[in-house]
């Protein structure tokens, strides 16, 4: 009888296949997984000591800026707004940094997700930078420096803005207050009464204790003695010991710095919630803003402002600096140049700014010392056909986190949209640090972990949770970015770290702006250092 | 010996040969029906067939493996007993699914799996029973083997080809599978007379076998009746047409004189009653415009509002733009439909666009006197959203700077809360608001807002169009709302809060008990 099942299924599946417009069904039984490791080639060369290439032609500038993330468009951006034009941006190997963005072309139209970083919270009154750059594309549309700016609402997340599953139920926001015991709502309550409090603190210098950008942030030892204790051990110290609490803390210094609370000090991780002043005219505190590829929006904004004849396409591969100028040795698509310029804005990190330039210890720089830690990450974007189903009472939010899980949850790309239907297609695009291994043997992993390894850790929260079946059935086409030294890590001593500090006072040939001058990663801190490195220049 | 056996050599049974035929075409039939349904129903053909075909396979073999329990002696009395159950429960099976899904959808995909599955382990006990039958019968093993195997593929093949092409078409899910029902039985009754002498019980078999004929028979001819008695259980009136597009589903209904549009269940109008919901959506505004030229009505793919707006012989352009190709495929083919709409939609004034009503504002350029934003309710963040500041911006960009845009509001009554926060939103978008109200009794007393550019408008005191439920005093009661309907205080639409959505829910929490 074998024969005739197999006939009767053959029969009957082709039977179905014909019901399908376009037999699209066959390529479906395995999903295209695109694996994208931004920089690991070029930064793998450098590493390595590849020899380095001779140049065949030779670009004078007046100021190269070497990297194309949010510090270095942040640098061109305000060179071009104060007319200065002769500079040279070189993209360097990961065009937009962690503000990239990506685009699948789904059967209802392209569909635009973030790479990298997908939100920005309401500017800091501090964040002058960012709120320049916000009212000139727009998302700021009136009262640009004052105290409470009005934001276009097409930016700020539409509702449901977030949800936490957490004791099998979706609820409202990301921490489960109203669903704890009544000790833990009370260390809840007690947690952001203090860091409320934090907000508000200044030093005995007059400066906010907490501050973005970090820099302006209150010398006054009574805050910096948090740089010296882990976050993990200043809750224990101050009798937090909910554990819905720790497990939302973890997420946020997970979320938020690519790494767990007991290598996180306990001045970044209060940091993240004292350092939150930025207040809207039309929004509540705490709001967010977000587009469909995230930062990207920014990056964009950015790097239209600078004319395509100062872009070159190009990562450098030495950088010397003497008194005549800086010497730079860089790969272009019409093979290797050297640009000779007057001055030097390095907007790379810093893990790459060690080997490109052979003598960085004479900014008082020593990577062995002084090089902070990174965390890997990995940022995976599901091409979904439709939406998974979801209860009626809790609808998809813009951010979806799972209590207690090890992935950092999903955003949904088509949130902002608005339509008179859902969107036939949408992106999830689901965040993992990997925090709970040496980011040396997550990067060993990450470099040649096979496609369908590193889909399985990308998508494990989403195939739990909505069941692998519905995940594969509604999968299209998977695209995973790599970012093994995702992040700088502000672990204890980062605040007092001297290498940081003595570059972020170099003024002479060479300048440096990252945002891993702060020892931590956003997009203000970027955006900080490039408009400062600029003005630097601009004198 | 039987008085029929077969002498060596020769070829077994024709009858019982046949019978593998239009076993097995039956076999594969229900299989078909089942797989067919669900993708019908469920959607997803690939995930649906797989699944039923992996069910059924494995149910057969479970048969297989169960017919070796039935005795030597009573196999021809079985099998005639399987093929009964067999047409019973594979003839109804394709109405059995269709009404329970009518009904009750939650527990659907168990029972179509278990039906399957039962299915699947009866038709997998047929061929071995015919092998044993015919092998008591004849010699030649490989003979049989080979007839019998011959026979059970052409079957298949059969109706491999004839599902697809003919039956499923022509006939339809529930009749194809009364009519393979029937086949079944038939085999059965005949297999039961010519071996008359072999089987007992005798009487009761073939009594039961004729009732269970007649049953199928009677649902064959009743299957039409039944699929509309069904969807009648559901709205109420006979539906008319009834189909389902990739972004809702589109019910027609008729009682009598009065025609009804359903959408994914929700009345969207009577026929009785709708001229006052359009005249009141419409010629406010238009009375007071006579310069205008173009219109735009978002939503509103029936033409109702469309049929309106061309009575004013000042309009030269009209544009509709309505996501759902097939209900303005609809509304502008249906000739019982066109008389409705007057045939708006194919007026040479019209241009019918199929889009998103959000992105193609987002993207077009054009400039209109009037905007009639026809929505859904806001009974969902992402409806909430056509509701909002920021649409109503938007569409203050394509809107003459003397021009009205009037906005189907939800009704005052019911969601007072809702209808003053659309009031309040075309405000914050820098609106100029004049909010009205109608009676429209299939849906009860229902809102609108006429919102302007500049302050001034005053409600018309005559009109220049035909209407029926529009004059002078029925105009000065619908801007004036008595004290029970009074202005509420409540927060504009936003985006990042969507005050509408929670107040909607709020509004009709408190009416739908």
């Amino acid at each position: 009888m074998i024969d005739r099942r197999r006939f009767l299924a053959t029969t009957a599946a082709a039977a179905g296949l014909a019901a399908l417009p376009g037999c699209r069904a066959l390529e479906h039984l395995g999903i295209p997984i695109t694996v994208l490791r931004p920089g690991m080639e070029a930064g793998h060369a450098l590493r390595g000591g590849a020899p380095l290439p001779t140049a065949q032609r030779e670009i004078r500038t007046g100021v190269a800026i070497l990297g194309s993330g949010i510090a270095g468009l942040s640098a061109a951006w305000r060179l071009a707004k104060e007319g200065h034009d002769d500079y040279l941006l070189v993209e360097g190997p990961e065009p937009f940094g962690n503000a990239a963005g990506g685009r699948f072309d789904s059967p209802s139209g392209p569909l635009a997700f973030p790479r990298g970083a997908h939100y920005l919270p309401l500017p800091s009154v501090e964040s002058t930078p960012v709120r320049e750059l916000l009212h000139e594309l727009g998302v700021i549309e009136a009262d640009p420096f004052g105290p409470r700016p009005r934001f276009s609402e097409a930016a700020l997340v539409h509702a449901p803005d977030e949800r936490l599953y957490f004791a099998g139920t979706w609820r409202d926001g990301l921490l489960p207050t109203a669903h704890v015991g009544t000790d833990e709502a009370a260390q809840h309550a007690r947690f952001l009464a203090e860091t409320a409090r934090l907000t508000r603190a200044t030093g005995a210098d007059g400066r906010r204790a907490f501050c973005v950008p970090l820099a302006l942030s209150s010398t006054d030892p009574a805050f910096r003695r948090l740089d010296g204790v882990t976050f993990r051990a200043w809750l224990a110290a101050e009798g937090y010991t909910s554990p819905s609490l720790h497990t939302y803390l973890d997420y946020v210094c997970r979320d938020e710095y690519g790494a767990t609370p007991d290598k996180v000090s306990a001045w970044a991780g209060l940091h993240y919630f004292a350092s939150r002043g930025g207040q809207a005219a039309n929004a509540a505190d705490g709001s967010l803003l977000t587009w469909p590829d995230g930062l990207a929006f920014l990056a964009r904004g950015l790097a239209a402002r600078v004319p395509a004849a100062r872009q070159l396409a190009g990562h450098a591969l030495a950088v010397a600096a003497d008194r005549q100028g800086v010497s730079i040795l860089c790969t272009t698509a019409d093979g290797p140049a050297r640009i000779r310029a007057r001055r030097t804005i390095c907007a790379m990190p810093l893990h790459v700014a060690a080997r490109v330039i052979g003598n960085i210890r004479d900014y008082g720089f020593d990577p062995a010392a002084h090089l902070p830690p990174q965390a890997p990450w990995l940022v995976a974007s599901l091409l979904l056909e439709g939406f998974p189903p979801e209860p009626a009472d809790a609808p998809l939010a813009w951010d979806n986190v799972i209590a207690g899980s090890r992935g950092l949850g999903w955003v949904v790309s088509t949130h902002q949209l608005i339509r008179a239907a859902r969107p036939a297609h949408t992106v999830f695009t689901a965040y993992r640090a990997l925090a709970d291994q040496t980011p040396q043997d997550a990067r060993a992993w990450l470099a040649t972990a096979p496609a369908e390894a590193l889909f399985e850790l990308a998508a494990d929260e989403l195939r739990s949770h909505y069941g692998p079946l519905e995940m594969w059935r509604r999968t299209r086409a998977v695209e995973i970015t790599l970012r093994g030294h995702g992040m700088a890590v502000p672990a204890c001593g980062s605040l007092a770290n001297p290498g940081l500090a003595a570059l972020r006072e170099t003024d002479g040939r060479l300048l440096f702006a990252h945002s891993d001058l702060s020892g931590y990663s956003v997009f203000e801190e970027a955006a900080w250092w490039g408009d400062r490195a600029g003005r630097k220049v601009l004198g | 010996m039987s008085p029929t056996a077969q002498a060596p050599g020769r070829l077994p049974d024709r009858l019982l040969i046949l019978s593998v035929f239009v076993v097995a075409s039956c076999g594969l039939a229900y299989e078909l029906i089942a797989g067919a349904l669900s993708s019908y129903l469920l959607g997803d053909s690939v995930l649906q067939f797989s699944s039923i075909i992996g069910c059924y396979l494995f149910a057969m073999g479970v048969g297989s493996h169960l017919s070796k329990y039935v005795d030597d002696r009573d196999v021809l009395a079985r099998f005639i007993d399987i093929e009964l159950l067999v047409g019973l429960l594979g003839g109804l099976s394709a109405t059995l699914l269709f009404l329970l899904f009518a009904w009750m959808s939650a527990p659907f995909r168990s029972a179509l799996y278990a039906l399957v599955f039962v299915l699947g382990v009866l038709v997998g006990m047929e061929i071995p029973l015919v092998m044993r039958v015919l092998n008591a019968r004849q010699a030649s093993f490989s003979e049989l083997v080979s007839r019998v195997l011959t026979f059970d593929y052409l079957g298949a093949l059969a109706v491999s080809l004839l599902f697809p092409l003919v039956l499923a078409p022509k006939l339809g899910l529930s009749r194809t599978g009364f009519l393979f029902g029937m086949a079944n039985v038939a085999v059965a009754l005949w297999t039961l007379w010519h071996y008359r002498a072999e089987i007992p019980g005798l009487r009761p078999r073939l009594l039961r076998g004729l009732l269970v004929m007649a049953f199928l028979a009677a649902g064959l001819a009743g299957s039409d009746k039944l699929t509309r008695w069904a969807e009648k259980g559901l709205f109420g009136d006979e539906v008319i047409f009834a189909t389902t597009t990739p972004y809702q589903r589109l019910v027609v209904t008729r009682w009598k004189d009065d025609t009804r549009l359903y959408i994914n269940g929700n009345l969207q109008f009577s026929s009785r009653d709708e001229h006052r919901y359009h005249e009141a959506l419409v010629h406010p505004a238009l009375q007071s415009m006579p310069w205008a030229q173009r219109a735009l009505v978002l939503g509103g793919g029936d033409g109702l509002a469309v049929r309106e707006i061309l009575r004013h012989a000042n309009i030269r352009e009209v544009t509709l733009v309505d996501l759902d190709p097939a209900m303005t495929d609809l509304f502008s083919r249906n000739a019982e439909l066109m008389a409705l709409n007057a045939g708006a939609l194919s007026d040479p004034r019209v241009k019918v666009i199929n889009a998103d009503a959000g992105q193609w504002l987002e993207t077009s350029a054009e400039v209109f006197d009037l905007i009639i934003a026809d929505f859904p309710d806001p009974s969902s963040f992402g409806l909430g959203k056509l509701y909002s500041v920021p649409i109503y911006r938007l569409m203050a960009r394509h809107l003459a700077e003397n021009g009205a845009l009037v906005v189907q509001s939800t009704s005052p009554w019911f969601a007072p809360k809702s209808f003053w926060c659309i009031d309040a939103t075309l405000r914050a978008a820098g609106f100029s608001t004049h909010p009205y109200h109608a009676l429209v009794p299939s849906f009860g007393e229902w809102g609108f807002n006429l919102a302007m550019k500049r302050p001034g408008f005053v409600p018309p005191t005559r009109y220049s169009v035909p209407t029926r439920f529009l004059d002078a005093d029925s105009t000065r009661l619908m801007f004036s709302f008595p004290p029970d309907m009074r202005p509420l205080p409540v927060e504009p639409n936003h985006l990042n809060t969507q005050a509408l959505v929670h107040y909607f829910e709020e509004d009709w929490g408190k009416v739908i008990r």
